[in-house]
């Protein structure tokens, strides 16, 4: 009996010390999986090193790295999108990427929206951005400008059938969503200060510009023209009814758009004439995706090679591509761009990247709400000063 | 043989414990011991012989309970948040292991070769083609002519007798352990660069442990560990920092604050109203429809009980999503039928009133199931011969229900009752599947929605704002809570007890 | 025609009576299950999204169902085992333990008694939101050291549900306990048995239905929670239904509300029929035993 014991004890130890062959881990999301682990297997066989992706959903990604690797039981490379980064930084838990010649290969933006201080954290793949989406049965040509919009919306729009005309994320909290219309006339989100930094304390989103934007935003939801609360469910649900001219959205609802067989066409949103009479095409934000190493790992030379001479290659930056239906940041694979994916990239050179530090989660908090609150009809104004008071008040600027 | 059994047991908890102990694993080791000691009380006290049933259960609540419970107060007194979230050991072991390119770079090409004792030779060239030799720790120079070099077909490696080169795969297997090499030269020192080569990089930082500062290595300059982050005199910190105690920090910081103080009141109000009304609500449906289906005669009983279990049985996320997308106000069901009849549209979870007032119906919907189960319960232990000393007195069926059944079944379910009370005031789960605490509301202090109860404007406040996650203040946060539910539970825990006494 | 109206005398009136019971019964029935009618009818609805489907589908078709079971990146089967086992392992084990501390606490007479039983109850409203951090934590510790039990391990997370099973579980069984005459175990003990074997053998029979209800609440219980399941299990083979139907919505960019609502409908058909037959242990079940006879 006590044989037996020490017997299953000094099993299970050994199980746990012994053979620790060495492993790359990979923290993925569903989407790349498949394609991770087939890489992974070229790997394997090329080297004999075993590679191990590991499945989760995108939502969850971001924090099951922090949690597992605080916790000693990290990855060695994780996916993840640039505003991760922030925090992944400032909590010590990724690694700087050297990426050498290869430097020349990427597209300087998805660079920049990867580098935290100086210093370079992510492999960029792919990077997205909102654009405008027509329907081009219904509007034979795009609008170059807002007026020009909102004369298409009020001919089209008829809320009885339903039919409107412009239509876009814009349910309670969906800043991200919402930004392109602050933007257009001199809204923005952090200021630099005289290092090039991003300064928290100077938040812009409740300057004139902004409230302009959040204004007009106001009177076109009064008006009909864009349908409230609309989640992405009821985007499909729209898409797949024919129930709206255009959309602000990104390259993941084409798939939609197609399903549904509309003749769609994408170019990049008009230009708002602000308050000082000058015409802005409104910014969007960019969303970069891309690899990371672990600080912790102890494989860092050979997650380094697996991203270096596995996924820096053509192949499997073009496999990416195809995948998420994103614009590479490879600048190789551009040439085998898409015309929708090109299309996307027209909007992009009117792109500001997330911003990736930690203050940011209160932007979206707070922003959030103050969607909310213009949604049901509160004055912009009111709304986003005191988004602006709250952001400064939780970041310590106050 | 029962002595027997616990030496050996004992025998094996003490040698896992010495185990645990030598690998500071001391929540673990704990735990082993509370096992441990409790066994053996239990087996060899009499007076401890309740012990015996209670001990797995106390085991696994101490492990998965209250462990948990005590280490959210641990972190209630730290800084643990984004900045602050590793280990001072772990940030020590980063920046030790912080390099910066060298100023002159020199490359070292290498080969590895492995003994059969595993020890390890590297043979490193540098770009002029000089070669030198390591074991890991040093570099020493080869002459030209050393009898170790051989060269074949142009390249040179070493041979040396016992060791073998490692090429292929095992080179791969290899590489972990010569990532942790740093051999000094000159100035600076050499890490592995890459799958083939080694390259001279400056180590940033040196730690002291006996005097607990950093020191970085080119200035010259010392830090100190200053509430959570190595600080320079002149105050510079460097990132990251690390979670350290703070006392009463994160408490001091919630009484203080102006703004907590502002929305905690509203927060507070509705999550009780809440927990009341969902609660009062869904007992009342469950209870009539006990009432109901407890007649014998009525017919299907079982098929109707079964088909009014099926709220209950969903799982409840997927309930939740299926009711938001109902809700919908442009697209959903309700207002698509009120929008043909009426022509009206309700904001149903836009508008701050609609929004509670939906979320209850959600919560009533699932809950009145569990309510009628335990009702139907219930029902079955108030002996038939008191209502029929009711009827003989000539009371009718409002009045033997008010004063017969209720506060019978008050006896029993009040306790349950209470516990959905509870369960409903920490219902985050709900919330915030359906409305993540939303619509916004004015002149809010802190991101606390209509429909926020205490603990999703925990989340709110900790979570998705200020500068990332604060699991200081969250944790500061939860143990106010629980004291405020714990003390309106033991509050109602009495009041039943009293309850019995009447009417038991 | 004069048999008719005999009949219509005879059963008109009790059936007037009956009527509105049966009415108002099917009008909450109706609320009970139009959300799951909904999600049935959406399975079986070649429409992609909530918000476009209507109530009665144009066309049928499986093809939602085929989906689920055939696409290789989503082992659906593969989940509702995996839940059956960790639900159904969690609940038997939940029985036993609180069938042992509930026992206790029924019958024996101990310093704290009172005070514990209360604690056992307060403990459980502890606000868990900080809980996964630490569970992770001891978890990986456990896991280090017995491989079977750490992260993304069945076991482990068997283990965390069943620490949260305990404090009400205990106090219903307790209660329940309390009702049956220690006279039964007394006159059992005067034969020779141990206060063991007259627990195994006399009070657990006679406790059947407390045991279901316990069962079936602790099942019900453990298959719906995914929060802790997210963070612990990884992998899609390690997942539960919850967790991998989760997959199905989190995914910010994809469209199978088809496929998600046809995996919602067969796990609660499975779970309803698992509930079936214990179903007539409830009527006498749950909370008889607070009151004392």
């Amino acid at each position: 009996m006590k044989k037996l014991l020490m017997l299953v004890l000094i099993i299970a130890l050994a199980a746990v010390v012994g053979a620790a062959q060495t492993k790359l881990t990979i923290f993925a999301d569903d989407t790349r999986t498949p394609l991770l682990r087939d890489l992974g297997a070229q790997f394997t066989a090329d080297t004999g090193v075993e590679v191990d992706v590991v499945e989760y959903a995108w939502n969850d990604l971001r924090s099951a790295y922090v949690t597992s690797t605080q916790a000693g039981e990290g990855p060695d490379i994780v996916i993840g999108a640039h505003d991760w980064v922030g925090e992944y930084v400032a909590n010590g838990l990724v690694e700087p990427i050297d990426l050498g010649k290869k430097v020349a290969d990427f597209s300087p933006a998805a660079l920049e929206a990867f580098t935290v201080n100086g210093a370079l954290y992510g492999l960029p793949y792919a990077s997205e951005n909102l654009a405008l989406v027509y329907d081009k049965d219904l509007v034979p040509t795009p609008p170059r400008t807002w007026d020009g919009l909102l004369a298409i919306c009020r001919a089209v729009a008829d809320p009885e059938k339903p039919m409107y005309g412009l239509a876009f994320q814009n349910q309670a909290g969906n800043f991200y969503q919402f930004f392109p219309f602050l933007s257009a006339a001199g809204g923005y989100i952090f200021g630099y200060d005289d290092k090039g930094a991003l300064n928290p304390c100077d938040v812009g989103i409740a300057t004139d510009g902004a409230i302009f934007g959040a204004t007009l935003y106001q009177s076109m939801l009064k008006e009909d023209l864009i349908p409230s609360g609309v989640d992405w469910d009821t985007l499909n649900a729209l898409v797949e009814g024919h129930n709206a001219a255009m959309y602000i959205t990104g390259p993941w609802l084409i798939g939609a758009i197609k399903s549904a067989g509309v003749n769609y066409g994408i170019t990049q949103i008009p230009a708002i004439k602000g308050p000082n009479g000058a015409y802005n095409v409104p910014k969007v934000f960019t969303g970069v995706q891309g690899f990371m190493v672990n600080s912790f790992s102890d494989n860092k030379t050979i997650a380094m090679d697996f991203l270096m001479n596995y996924v820096a290659t053509m192949d499997t930056m073009v496999a990416l591509m195809n995948l998420g239906d994103r614009a590479p940041a490879y600048l190789p694979a551009v040439t085998q761009a898409g015309p929708d994916i090109l299309a996307f990239s027209q909007q992009a050179a009117f792109g500001v990247p997330m911003p990736s530090i930690p203050a940011m989660a209160s932007i979206w908090q707070e922003g959030g709400n103050a969607l909310d609150l213009i949604n049901n009809g509160t004055d912009p104004a009111t709304a986003l000063k005191q988004a602006q008071d709250l952001i400064l008040t939780a970041v310590d600027c106050k | 043989m029962k002595i027997l059994l616990l030496g050996i047991v004992d025998a094996v908890v003490v040698w896992a414990g010495v185990g645990l102990g030598t690998q500071n694993a001391y929540a673990l080791l704990s735990l082993l011991l509370l096992g441990g000691v409790g066994l053996n009380i239990a087996i060899l006290s009499r007076r401890a012989y309740p012990l015996r049933y209670l001990l797995p259960s106390l085991l696994v609540l101490f492990g998965m309970v209250v462990y948990p419970i005590l280490y959210n107060v641990y972190i209630s007194f730290t800084n643990l948040q984004t900045g602050n979230l590793l280990q001072k050991s772990q940030v020590i072991h980063l920046l030790e292991n912080r390099y910066a390119p060298a100023p002159e770079e020199t490359i070292y090409a290498y080969q590895a070769y492995l003994s059969d004792k595993d020890e390890l030779l590297l043979l490193l060239t540098d770009e002029q083609g000089q070669h030198f030799l390591s074991q890991g720790k040093t570099l020493e120079p080869l002459r030209p002519d050393d009898q170790r070099l051989v060269t074949q077909d142009g390249t040179t490696g070493l041979d040396v007798p016992g060791y073998h080169a490692v090429t292929g795969p095992a080179l791969y297997q290899l590489l972990p352990r010569l990532e942790t090499l740093a051999i000094p030269v000159d100035n600076a020192t050499l890490r592995l660069s890459g799958i083939r080569q080694f390259k001279t990089v400056i180590k940033q930082y040196s730690y002291n442990p006996k005097t607990d500062r950093l020191v970085d290595l080119q200035t010259a300059i010392s830090y100190a560990p200053v509430d959570g982050r190595f600080t320079s005199a002149a105050g510079k910190t460097i990132e990251p920092g690390f979670q350290t105690w703070v006392g009463a920090r994160n408490f001091v910081r919630i009484f203080s604050s102006a703004a907590i103080g502002k929305d905690f009141l509203r927060v507070f109000l509705w999550t009780v109203v809440w927990a009341m009304l969902s609660v009062f609500l869904s007992f009342s449906l469950g209870l009539s429809f006990a009432l109901l289906l407890n007649d014998r005669k009525l017919h299907f009983r079982l098929v109707y009980r079964t088909l009014l279990l099926v709220p209950y049985v969903m799982p409840v996320f997927i309930s939740a999503f299926v009711w938001r997308g109902m809700f919908n106000e442009n697209f959903g069901i309700f207002n698509r039928i009120l929008g043909d009849l009426f022509h009206v549209q309700v904001p149903w979870l836009t508008n701050a009133m609609w929004a509670r007032a939906s979320l209850i119906m959600i919560n009533v919907w699932l809950s009145f199931p569990y309510m009628m189960l335990i009702s139907l319960g219930a029902l079955q232990s108030i002996p038939d011969q008191l209502y029929e000393a009711a009827r003989v007195d000539g009371a009718g069926a409002w009045r033997r229900f008010w004063s017969v059944t209720l506060p019978l079944l008050m006896i029993s379910l009040a306790p349950l009752l209470i516990g959905s009370f509870a369960f409903a005031f920490n219902n985050f789960t709900l919330i915030y599947l359906v409305t993540a605490g939303r619509p916004a509301v004015l002149g809010a202090a802190t991101p606390a929605g209509a429909t926020d109860i205490l603990i999703s404007w925990t989340y709110r406040i900790s979570f998705q704002g200020g500068s990332g996650n604060n699991y200081g203040l969250a944790a500061a946060i939860s143990i106010l809570i629980f004291v405020m539910i714990a003390t309106i539970s033991a509050i109602g825990f009495r009041m039943s007890r009293h309850l019995e006494e009447v009417y038991g | 025609m004069a048999r008719f109206a005999a009949l219509l005398r005879r059963w008109g009136p009790i059936f007037l009576r009956r009527f509105p019971r049966h009415l108002l019964i099917w009008i909450i029935i109706a609320y009970a299950l139009f959300p799951v009618l909904w999600i049935f009818s959406a399975s079986v609805n070649p429409t992609s999204s909530l918000s476009q489907q209507k109530l009665i589908p144009d066309h049928i078709t499986w093809d939602h169902y085929r989906t689920l079971f055939t696409d290789p990146n989503y082992p659906f089967a593969t989940w509702l085992l995996n839940t059956l086992k960790i639900s159904g392992i969690t609940a038997v084990a939940t029985v036993i333990l609180c069938a042992l501390s509930g026992y206790a606490f029924s019958r024996f007479r101990f310093t704290g008694r009172r005070v514990s039983l209360l604690a056992l109850l307060l403990i459980q409203m502890f606000p868990q939101m900080l809980a996964i951090v630490a569970i992770f934590f001891i978890l990986r510790m456990i896991g280090d050291y017995a491989p079977a039990l750490g992260i993304n391990t069945h076991l482990g997370l068997i283990m965390v549900y069943l620490g949260g099973a305990m404090g009400f579980n205990t106090y219903l069984m307790k209660g329940y306990f309390d009702t049956v005459p220690r006279s039964l175990e007394e006159s059992a003990m005067v034969d020779g048995a141990t206060p063991f074997q007259a627990f195994v053998r006399i009070m657990l029979p006679l406790v059947r239905p407390i045991l279901a209800v316990i069962f079936i609440i602790q099942f019900i219980t453990s298959y719906s929670e995914f929060i802790l399941a997210s963070v612990l299990l990884r992998g899609s083979e390690q997942l539960t239904l919850s967790v991998g139907l989760r997959f199905f919505t989190e995914q910010a960019f994809e469209r199978r509300w088809g496929p998600f609502a046809a995996g919602a409908i067969i796990g609660g058909a499975s779970f309803l029929l698992i509930f079936l037959p214990l179903q007539r242990f409830i009527v006498s079940g749950l909370t008889r035993g607070s009151v004392k006879e």
